[in-house]
């Protein structure tokens, strides 16, 4: 897809990944099991069961360990698997491990980098603290759009970037609001933006934002059809 | 689609309608390996199978047999006649065909997932099988050469109802046997006969190489259901196993061994890989083999 692979990208919202759950997200086309055991952070890895290639977002979860929900095969939150319940007296061999992606939580905002050996650090966005999430949404259209639309949409009040980086912008809102949007690359034509916020101290203040946002992906996808 | 030119494929006889699914004088248009044709049914037992060209026009005669509920068909020169499988001539059997199923993977994950014991307990919970009793004990896999078929013997598990006649649960007895790359049956303890064996088989048109339609025709030893009860039960499960089939990444099936990780209990998918592999079959195979 000529999209540089050693690359962080936003997948989703830290608070909306639930507690012993497992959810597919798609990155460039890769398939990706994004969960959470009952306790700990996110782990993403790839989607795809190394015994009979079944996806393990469709997994469930118990402790922590994801269970393939084809035989119930149990891998640990490094990969490894724990246990095939076919043969309970069997230690599985090492070799059976879930391929894992490297995966941060960071300003509300979970990231992951195709690269598995080698990744480059997470790059730093500014302060970490007083991020609050906002909503994630996936809109129709390429990453320069998006970002060209991000950049001109009414927000309600005057904006204006103040970091821009390979996948994630952030916004100064008015005097107060500060907004960062990562950017999920799913195909060619298809983006997620995960969105937090700084400055929105009120609820009514965040789910205005959202419903902005709604706006956003709407001014985005009419221009699309009009080409 | 194209046609497949893999002539290990072309050489199988496979499924592609159910007898009586055509009116007489009718016809059903479908596809076999990437390749349309159209089933006419001429008169009450006669099926006659041709090509289809992109535009839609007849061509070539394609041979044709009738046998067990279905009409089978062959793009090549079928070196393997279709099995014998004498449960469906036993006077007092019912034969239940069970329509057909759309599944969007390769054909071979539909045999494996047919073949396989392990699953029972998770995907087809309290019916097939019990997640607190979900060891799958040692059974012996074998390749019958002279019939070139592979068979999974001593096979056994606990099922809470096994089939629709059961009333309780049971330690089922099953008996697996490979026809071919596209057909698998099992044979399976009768609950209130147990010198006797359901005989229940898969059939697989392989419309293209991730698309297949399954043809379950049953010869059942039960006087008790109703077709329409019998049907419900072999439909329920199968749907249970197509949330699972059409989830399975990638779609083709790869034959590398270290490509996916197999266990004891998958003995007879070990022996159906190595089988296919050694056929060189390409159709549906993610490495596509040697050219």
């Amino acid at each position: 897809m000529g999209i540089e692979h050693n690359q962080w990208r936003g997948i989703g919202l830290d608070r909306q990944v639930q507690p012993a759950s497992s959810n597919p997200v798609i990155v460039n086309g890769e398939m990706l099991a994004m969960w959470r055991g009952e306790n700990g952070p996110v782990r993403v890895w790839e989607d795809r069961c190394p015994h009979r290639g079944m996806r393990l977002s469709f997994g469930f979860v118990r402790g922590d360990s994801l269970r393939c929900i084809y035989h119930g095969w149990a891998y640990r939150t490094d990969g490894q698997c724990v246990e095939i319940p076919a043969h309970p007296d069997l230690t599985p061999p090492k070799t059976i491990c879930a391929a894992s992606y490297p995966a941060e939580t960071r300003y509300g905002i979970v990231w992951t980098n195709l690269e598995r050996a080698a990744p480059s650090p997470l790059p730093d966005l500014g302060p970490e603290d007083g991020w609050e999430p906002v909503r994630s949404l996936y809109v129709n259209g390429s990453a320069a759009q998006v970002e060209a639309a991000i950049e001109a949409f009414d927000f309600g009040a005057p904006s204006m970037v103040r970091l821009k980086h390979a996948n994630a912008i952030a916004l100064g809102i008015g005097v107060e609001l500060e907004l960062l949007i990562a950017l999920q690359p799913v195909a060619d034509n298809r983006i997620g933006l995960h969105v937090v916020a700084r400055g929105a101290s009120t609820p009514e203040t965040r789910a205005s934002l959202a419903r902005r946002l709604q706006r956003l992906r709407t001014e985005i996808e009419m221009a699309q059809e009009k080409k | 689609m194209v046609a497949t030119t893999d002539t290990v494929a072309r050489n199988e006889w496979v499924p592609c309608g159910w007898l009586g699914q055509i009116a007489i004088g009718t016809n059903l248009d479908t596809m076999i390996f990437g390749q349309p044709i159209r089933v006419a049914r001429i008169a009450q037992d006669d099926y006659h199978v041709v090509e289809l060209s992109d535009a839609g026009t007849e061509g070539r005669s394609l041979p044709v047999q009738t046998r067990y509920n279905c009409i089978f068909t062959t793009l090549g020169e079928p070196t393997r006649a279709l099995p014998e499988i004498s449960e469906f001539d036993e006077p007092d059997r019912r034969i239940v065909g069970c329509g057909s199923v759309g599944v969007s993977t390769c054909p071979y994950r539909l045999i494996e997932n047919f073949l396989d014991l392990a699953h029972l307990c998770f995907i087809h919970k309290d019916i097939l099988g019990d997640p607190e009793k979900s060891e799958v004990l040692a059974y012996k896999t074998e390749h019958r050469k002279e019939a070139d078929e592979i068979w999974a013997v001593d096979c056994s598990f606990y099922q809470p109802a096994a089939s629709k006649a059961s009333t309780s649960g049971q330690m089922t007895k099953y008996i697996y046997r490979v026809m071919s790359p596209f057909s698998v049956m099992l044979y399976k303890t009768v609950n209130s006969d147990p010198s006797r064996n359901d005989a229940i088989c898969v059939f697989i048109q392989p419309i293209g190489e991730t698309q297949c339609l399954a043809y379950m025709p049953m010869a059942l030893v039960d006087d008790v259901s109703t077709d329409g009860d019998i049907i419900e039960f072999q439909q329920s499960i199968f749907l249970q196993d197509r949330v699972i089939l059409e989830n399975q990444r990638p779609a083709l099936l790869p034959l590398d061994p270290t490509y996916e990780l197999p266990t004891r209990a998958d003995a007879s998918s070990i022996a159906y890989r190595r089988w296919l592999k050694a056929m060189n079959i390409q159709f549906g195979i993610l490495e596509k083999q040697a050219a």
